[in-house]
């Protein structure tokens, strides 16, 4: 499946916006009412699906992930205590599952990057973010979303999470901390070393 | 900690792309009903596995179905014949009641002779209530209150003490 580029959405958050009615959801869902947790679904989808993505780099993959990661979160619902949001409880489920999946494929190389959007050779912001050292710079904003995509595979699982949910999907350290299971310090000392190794990847593609 | 966010600007802008990267328009419309369709169908497997982890023996024969198809083929023959004769004797007018306690009366005579009438009589001595354990060796038909049928009444010989 070919991945597309699209206009960033501004992502609302729902567990701040309606927690009661979430709740009210969660409870119905735990009962085992399909609508509510069909509505459950909607709500977190796009998130999951994107936090699996960029981690495995293949849309199949993430697809499985995501759908199992929401398949056992529903036989799970009876013992989610709400010491969390449902969210954060959901995203834990998700990331264990997508490290479980990496760890198995771990001898894997082939990446599925069929996402990379040959438009983007046109965007003007991506053009600013190129060295003008980059060989090939004709050929370089594709070379330079699949270099990007290998180094973030070359990060270890926790590292690369943790750039995913910060770098691309937007996340607090207070979040990340929370869905890793680990203290912000951790959260902030892997980000910066994951970051670290990811600019030597990229260094002659980067300004 | 500020440098070092100067430092990976550019990584960070770009890394900022990929939240473009979505899959083709429609997917996410579907997703939520393939998750319920798999719950739902995980439902139905996991009340399937629980129906035959409570029949084992059903499961057995399952599974010699599936290493033989020649059982399968022999037992859906015979439950075949079994509907089959099962419909016709079941088409078939009732036919009339036989004489069963008749026959039993017959066959109870030999016994019944093997007794003297002394035997049969409770001693003069004995107080409360007595029935009497006779054997039936005499069934009259009586008259019907309900048409044709005819029940057998059975003589019974009591004794009421005192009298």
């Amino acid at each position: 499946m070919t991945m597309i580029m699209a206009e960033p959405v501004e992502r609302t958050e729902p567990e701040s916006s309606a927690p009661t009615e979430e709740t009210e959801l969660v409870r119905r869902a735990r009962h085992g009412d399909l609508q509510a947790y069909d509505d459950l679904v909607k709500r977190y989808q796009e998130r999951i699906y994107a936090t699996i993505y960029h981690m495995t780099s293949n849309h199949e993959d993430a697809n499985d992930l995501a759908q199992d990661s929401f398949i056992k979160a529903f036989q799970a619902l009876k013992s989610f205590k709400g010491g969390s949001s449902f969210y954060t409880w959901l995203y834990r489920i998700a990331v264990n599952k997508t490290i479980n999946f990496l760890k198995q494929r771990k001898n894997r190389t082939h990446m599925s990057l069929n996402d990379i959007d040959f438009n983007a050779e046109h965007d003007p912001d991506l053009m600013a973010l190129i060295s003008d050292n980059t060989p090939r710079r004709a050929a370089g904003l594709t070379e330079l979303q699949k270099k990007l995509n290998e180094a973030l595979l070359k990060l270890s699982e926790p590292h690369r999470l943790v750039v995913v949910l910060h770098d691309v999907q937007g996340q607090s350290h207070e979040e990340i901390a929370e869905v890793m299971g680990c203290n912000i310090g951790t959260v902030r000392s892997r980000l910066f070393y994951a970051r670290q190794q990811m600019q030597s990847y990229l260094s002659d593609y980067l300004k | 900690m500020n440098e070092n966010e100067n430092n990976f600007e550019s990584l960070r802008q770009l890394l900022a792309r990929k939240r473009r990267e979505i899959p083709p328009p429609g997917y996410f419309d579907k997703f939520s009903g393939q998750v319920i369709a798999r719950i739902r169908s995980a439902g139905h497997d996991s009340a399937s596995k629980q129906s035959l982890n409570e029949a084992p023996w059903l499961l057995k024969l399952l599974r010699m179905f599936e290493a033989k198809p020649a059982f399968a083929v022999a037992f859906a023959s015979a439950l075949c014949l079994l509907l089959f004769f099962g419909t016709i004797f079941a088409e078939q007018p009732e036919s009339a009641p036989q004489p069963l306690l008749q026959a039993s009366a017959q066959t109870a005579v030999p016994f019944v002779a093997s007794l003297s009438p002394a035997d049969m009589t409770p001693p003069a001595n004995q107080t409360g209530i007595i029935a009497s354990t006779n054997p039936v060796f005499d069934l009259q038909p009586v008259a019907s209150l309900f048409g044709d049928q005819n029940p057998l009444a059975q003589q019974v010989s009591f004794t009421v003490p005192g009298n």
